[in-house]
């Protein structure tokens, strides 16, 4: 079994001491320790970004960070994103545009494009593209996607 | 669930001894090689050693030497860095094209040079800019030029104990354009099937290429051609470039395929950078 390590840190706004394992990865961490599924596994090796979470306020792949390098970060993950029931603006405009057919991406796409969205409030489609270069949708939903962004970036 | 020690540290002197302390230490600094490695069974560690706390590699600078990118900063840091944009922007390129936007907050110029794939993004533009390679050890630093830092696939420079601080483009940079070119099967998240960067110096041209042989090379061939020959019909001088490499066929395309591809991308690096 492997060693555990105790970490401190910030998940969705609320302060959090836990145990990790060493072995484990930030996406195995969040969805078998912190119980949040919302964050999907696909590929684990990076290539897929179903498992895209904000770390210290940055999109990365959960899939390629260690749990204990969480120690002293920041994270936010898709169910940080809805309000006493009312849905982000991203969200929102997925549905609206119905951006998405199975649904597997999405916790990772909409991740994405809130980063973007924070550093860029009105992007361009190379900007959308640059942003999501790491996000697949096997549906090919990527035309509603882009839409959805841009409308969420007029709200 | 994979089994290894994992320790942290910010002090380098301790870094160096955990280094020798085992047989299979990996650093870890962006870790998006590292993890998926591990995941696949190439990389067995018996300690994680994470370098995030040393504040030594965190250095991204321009001084009148160049510019200096420590080992932690992310590939993302260096396409935003404005003396990377505006003097060697052949670099900016090289590492905006490692994987997704994602990896790149993660991934590290020290970090994809260390794994010392023949196709890393970065290492034909880091060739064609003469930049070295500033190692650290407890032995004391020194210096090597990239081109001597790949020894072959997954096969670096460094000796056990040695990490590496920073890459430095020494100055002058360029006077002139410099282009990175990959061909790849997907739009992102591959690596690069050729990789080719051209950099203009005034009259004079540098051309390293990747993924066509065990390490990038520098394709003298073609240099030599246009700098010491004149040669001006870009078509003959990339042609050239066979005498350089020898690739490979893989998965992600056939020795022949790679024969071709890398001389029409060197052609139009040619015509790019050096004018049609």
């Amino acid at each position: 079994m492997s060693e555990k390590i105790t970490i401190s840190f910030t998940i969705n706004g609320d302060k959090e001491t836990r145990e990790a394992a060493v072995g484990q990865t930030l996406l195995s961490f969040i969805r078998d320790e912190l119980h949040l599924t919302g964050t999907k596994s696909g590929c684990e090796i990076g290539e897929c970004g179903a498992c895209t979470v904000l770390l210290n306020g940055k999109p990365v792949n959960s899939c390629l960070v260690l749990a204990v390098e969480l120690d002293g970060k920041e994270l936010v993950t898709i169910e940080a994103l809805s309000k006493n029931g009312k849905l982000d603006k991203l969200q929102q405009t997925f549905i609206d545009h119905a951006a998405f057919q199975c649904g597997y991406c999405t916790p990772g796409m909409i991740i994405s494009a809130k980063a973007l969205l924070e550093r860029k409030p009105n992007p361009s489609d190379e900007d959308i593209n640059e942003a999501l270069s790491g996000n697949l949708c096997r549906c090919g939903a990527y035309q509603e996607i882009r839409a959805a962004i841009k409308d969420a970036a007029k709200k | 669930m994979l089994s290894y020690e994992y320790i942290k540290t910010g002090d380098l002197q301790e870094a160096f001894k955990l280094l020798e302390s085992r047989e299979h230490v990996y650093p870890l600094a962006g870790g998006t090689d590292l993890i998926v490695g591990m995941r696949g069974g190439k990389f067995v560690p018996e300690l994680i050693l994470d370098l995030k706390d040393i504040e030594e590699f965190k250095v991204l600078t321009e001084d009148n030497k160049g510019i200096t990118i420590g080992a932690l900063v992310t590939l993302n840091e260096i396409c935003q860095f404005k003396p990377v944009v505006d003097n060697i922007p052949i670099l900016a390129e090289g590492c905006h094209s490692v994987g997704s936007y994602m990896i790149r907050n993660r991934a590290t110029i020290a970090g994809n040079i260390c794994n010392a794939s023949p196709a890393a993004d970065t290492s034909a533009p880091l060739y064609c800019l003469d930049a070295v390679v500033n190692i650290i050890g407890s032995g004391g630093s020194r210096t090597v030029p990239v081109d001597e830092f790949f020894n072959g696939p997954g096969q670096n420079a460094l000796n056990k104990g040695e990490l590496v601080q920073s890459v430095t483009v020494l100055k002058p940079y360029p006077e002139g354009k410099g282009v990175y070119f990959k061909a790849s099967r997907t739009g992102s998240v591959d690596l690069a099937t050729v990789g080719v960067a051209v950099q203009s110096w005034g009259d004079r041209v540098k051309v390293a290429v990747g993924a066509v042989a065990p390490t990038p090379v520098r394709a003298l061939s073609v240099e030599n051609a246009v700098n010491e020959y004149g040669e001006k019909d870009w078509s003959k001088a990339a042609a050239l470039v066979n005498n350089d490499i020898s690739p490979i066929t893989d998965l992600r395309g056939s020795r022949e395929y790679r024969y071709h591809i890398v001389e029409v991308l060197v052609r139009r690096g040619l015509e790019q950078t050096m004018g049609v």
